[in-house]
């Protein structure tokens, strides 16, 4: 039974259409060669730091997405994005930091973009998400789902902050955000022990000490025990809702959020 | 190839014998071995920190390794020298001081460098795996090379970041491999001469038709194994099947692919195979600990192997013969649409990737990952760093046959200790440790501690029996598990956090 549906699905998704050149990943806005000496040695250090996340060959590997779809890629001119990226890493996604030679930034950020001139020459695009792979839902269930039963209109509205969402972001990117916006910064208030309260987002919590960043950018921290506080975290919603989604819900939603355009 | 010697320790002379019978219970001034003893249950005997004066243990001493990298190996401690081991690293420092004996460094290559679990011991040797998946013998003492293997051709796509495991004179190493459709492959080596004594394939080299896999590759065995000396059978978890998410290429059960296998030491014969994902479309590797335990199960005395996985299941089977005692989910969970009589989850193919996506739980990272377990027989808790996570899976027959064949994203998880009571597979006790990640891997002690770290880099000492917090210290991410030892009748505890191993004990007026 395995099988057969499996066998299904793939002959299902091998009907498809290829992706149309008008998806193609972004261009790069400051054109730039390198020497192959820099490329090769680009192609050594890109490979033992970052190839297992992002693919020997720079287009998505285990969980780090395809770089020649990047827009830091593509705005990236010399190295002057990737470079301090790569010292200091996207914690909060995973990525970590690196201590690398300014050589070895230099020929990685040329290894990268030689990596994006071959695939655009290529075309397609072996490991990524079209936007059109995406277009399965119906937006009109989506809105049903979106007010009614996957509660989304108790924090957002089509007519208020997701206004234009669909022109903002599309395909995976899209997805993405609507499944988990990942950086929506929870708010606190903290009561002091002399009842005084303080205000501002979250900026980071354990079991033992609790930090915020005041209106002005001030960071202030408390041990757990000495104060007592409230957290509203937009993205406690979010994640309660993945256990609740079936896949058409989530391809539903999906494409309403695309409609509002 | 570089080696520094900063000084050489000349009073170490007295090797002690990593034998089979010091492996299963090793003297406690040792941690002679990845999970510190055979049975892989990463629980010390040891009893001087307690409940109650564990708040009082200070930092002793700190060896910052200076590299970028994350220390994600265990510690291996032998004859007063610790071992401690990053990707083309490995330091050998004096137990007492934390100062650097020796340092070595393989030469610069272009394999990836994730992480290394650490090394072997066995007589005077140290047996170190290389990115580029070589294995060196270094001389214990000052980390000169004795060999120099090549346990498989990374031009290839193989890396390895295995701490070997050693059964008599077999070296036990494993690779990884998941961007090519490379046959996974164990390997056994003689500790004194580096000759390869034998190859167990989880999936058919070329031009071999067992085992029958339905066209897979894949299945390394990454993570380092245990030994049941009374059996004489290892036990090593397997990765997943490549192509990794391109399913409808290798139909079937894919075995010995996401399995853990019993294998004879001596000739890496296949004694017995269970499969925890069948058909595995999700990179969910059973390459996790296969932790031995002797114990009741429902009123009868067994054998019995136990791995929390990564798909999110936690099994107990019958170690004698692979025969299922248990199927229960530790973490959210929905790609299985029940359990099959052999015990096994059953995939749900609407929960294959797809061109559109699917939602699916645990995310790729996994519920749980390499980062040790513990056992604690006292409690019969069966503790491990487990995420609820959530991740979307993406398959086109544009992304191909080869390798990772796919594409797939990691969107939310919340990490947490859990504490499972292997009998009945129902979770004791939770206790979150942070958003986004998995945390750090764990440590049980005879005196009901649990050893363990949180996502914000905090090492914790929690009781075993309830998961209270006792005791923290702010040190970094710990990328593994700590480990405990006792020396000059003080008992230590190791963390690595960040990029420093932590030495942690009770002030010396404290021990009597």
């Amino acid at each position: 039974m395995l099988l057969s549906a499996a066998a299904a699905t793939a002959q299902e998704q091998a009907g498809r259409a290829q992706s149309p050149a008008s998806q193609r990943p972004p261009e790069t806005v400051k054109p730039q060669t390198y020497s192959s000496e820099l490329i090769r040695a680009g192609e050594g250090r890109f490979m033992a730091e970052c190839g297992f996340c992002h693919g020997r060959d720079t287009a998505g590997g285990e969980t780090g997405p395809d770089l020649t779809r990047s827009m830091l890629v593509a705005e990236d001119f010399r190295g002057d994005k990737i470079a301090p990226l790569l010292r200091s890493g996207r914690v909060e996604k995973g990525m970590p930091s690196f201590s690398l030679t300014v050589e070895d930034t230099d020929a990685i950020a040329a290894f990268i973009h030689d990596q994006k001139t071959k695939m655009e020459a290529v075309g397609g695009g072996r490991r990524g998400v079209d936007p059109e792979d995406l277009d399965t839902g119906n937006a009109e269930d989506g809105r049903s789902y979106f007010n009614g039963p996957g509660t989304c209109s108790t924090c957002h509205s089509a007519a208020g902050d997701l206004a234009g969402i669909g022109t903002r972001l599309q395909g995976l990117q899209l997805l993405q955000r609507m499944l988990y916006p990942t950086g929506a910064k929870a708010k606190v208030t903290v009561t002091l022990p002399s009842g005084n309260t303080v205000s501002g987002s979250l900026a980071s919590r354990d079991e033992f000490a609790i930090t915020l960043t005041d209106a002005s950018g001030e960071r202030a921290s408390w041990p757990i025990g000495d104060v007592k506080f409230t957290i509203d975290d937009p993205l406690a919603g979010h994640f309660e809702q993945l256990g609740k989604y079936t896949d058409h819900d989530m391809h539903n939603v999906y494409a309403y959020l695309q409609s509002l355009r | 190839m570089r080696i520094f010697r900063v000084c050489v320790k000349s009073t170490a002379v007295l090797w002690f014998c990593v034998c089979a019978a010091a492996q299963l219970k090793p003297p406690t001034d040792s941690w002679p071995t990845y999970h510190g003893d055979y049975s892989g249950q990463r629980h010390s005997p040891l009893t001087q920190i307690t409940s109650e004066n564990v708040n009082q243990i200070r930092q002793v001493w700190q060896f910052q390794t200076g590299q970028n990298q994350q220390i994600k190996a265990t510690p291996i401690l032998v004859n007063g020298v610790i071992y401690i081991s990053t990707p083309d690293n490995l330091w050998a420092l004096d137990v007492r001081t934390g100062s650097e004996l020796w340092h070595y460094t393989w030469p610069k290559n272009n394999a990836f460098h994730i992480g290394h679990r650490g090394v072997a011991v066995y007589k005077d040797s140290v047996y170190l795996t290389t990115p580029d998946a070589h294995l060196i013998a270094l001389n214990a003492k000052d980390g000169d090379v004795k060999w120099d293997v090549v346990v498989a051709d990374s031009k290839k796509g193989y890396w390895s970041t295995n701490a070997p495991l050693i059964v008599r004179n077999h070296v036990m190493v494993g690779v990884s491999g998941d961007f090519d459709n490379l046959p996974g492959q164990l390997k056994s080596i003689d500790a004194d001469t580096g000759k390869t004594q034998w190859i167990f394939y989880s999936t058919p080299p070329a031009g071999v038709s067992e085992p029958p896999s339905g066209g897979a590759t894949g299945g390394q065995m990454w993570m380092t194994g245990t030994y049941d000396p009374e059996l004489d059978l290892v036990y090593v978890g397997t990765g997943n099947p490549t192509p990794v998410l391109n399913g409808a290429v290798r139909p079937g059960d894919n075995p010995w692919t996401c399995s853990i296998v019993a294998l004879k030491p001596d000739t890496g014969k296949l004694v017995w195979g269970f499969q925890t994902s069948p058909h595995d479309t999700h990179d969910w590797d059973a390459a996790e600990v296969p932790v031995l335990v002797d114990g009741n199960f429902n009123g009868t005395p067994r054998k019995m192997v136990m791995q929390a996985s990564r798909n999110g299941y936690f099994f107990v089977l019958d170690r004698t013969n692979g025969k299922n005692l248990l199927t229960a989910p530790f973490a959210t969970v929905n790609w299985a649409k029940g359990i099959d009589e052999q015990g096994r989850p059953i995939p749900d193919p609407n929960k294959e990737p797809a061109r559109d996506g699917r939602l699916v739980a645990p995310s790729e990272s996994g519920a749980t990952n390499y980062r040790s377990p513990s056992f604690d027989a006292n409690t019969g808790l069966f503790i491990v760093s487990a995420q609820d996570g959530y991740g979307i899976y993406f398959f086109k027959p544009e992304h191909g046959e080869y390798g990772w064949a796919g594409a797939d994203y990691n969107v939310a998880g919340r990490a947490f200790l859990r504490a499972i009571d292997y009998q009945t597979g129902k979770i004791k006790w939770n206790h979150p440790l942070g958003d986004g990640a998995l945390a750090a891997g764990v440590l049980t002690t005879a005196s009901g501690l649990t050893f363990t770290g949180d996502v914000a880099g905090n090492a914790m000492v929690l009781r075993t029996s309830d998961g209270t917090t006792l005791w923290h210290a702010s040190i970094g991410r710990m990328g593994n598990a700590p480990i405990t030892y006792e020396m000059d009748g003080r008992q230590f505890v190791i963390f690595g956090g960040g990029s420093s191993l932590f030495a942690f004990a009770l002030p010396e007026g404290l021990v009597k």
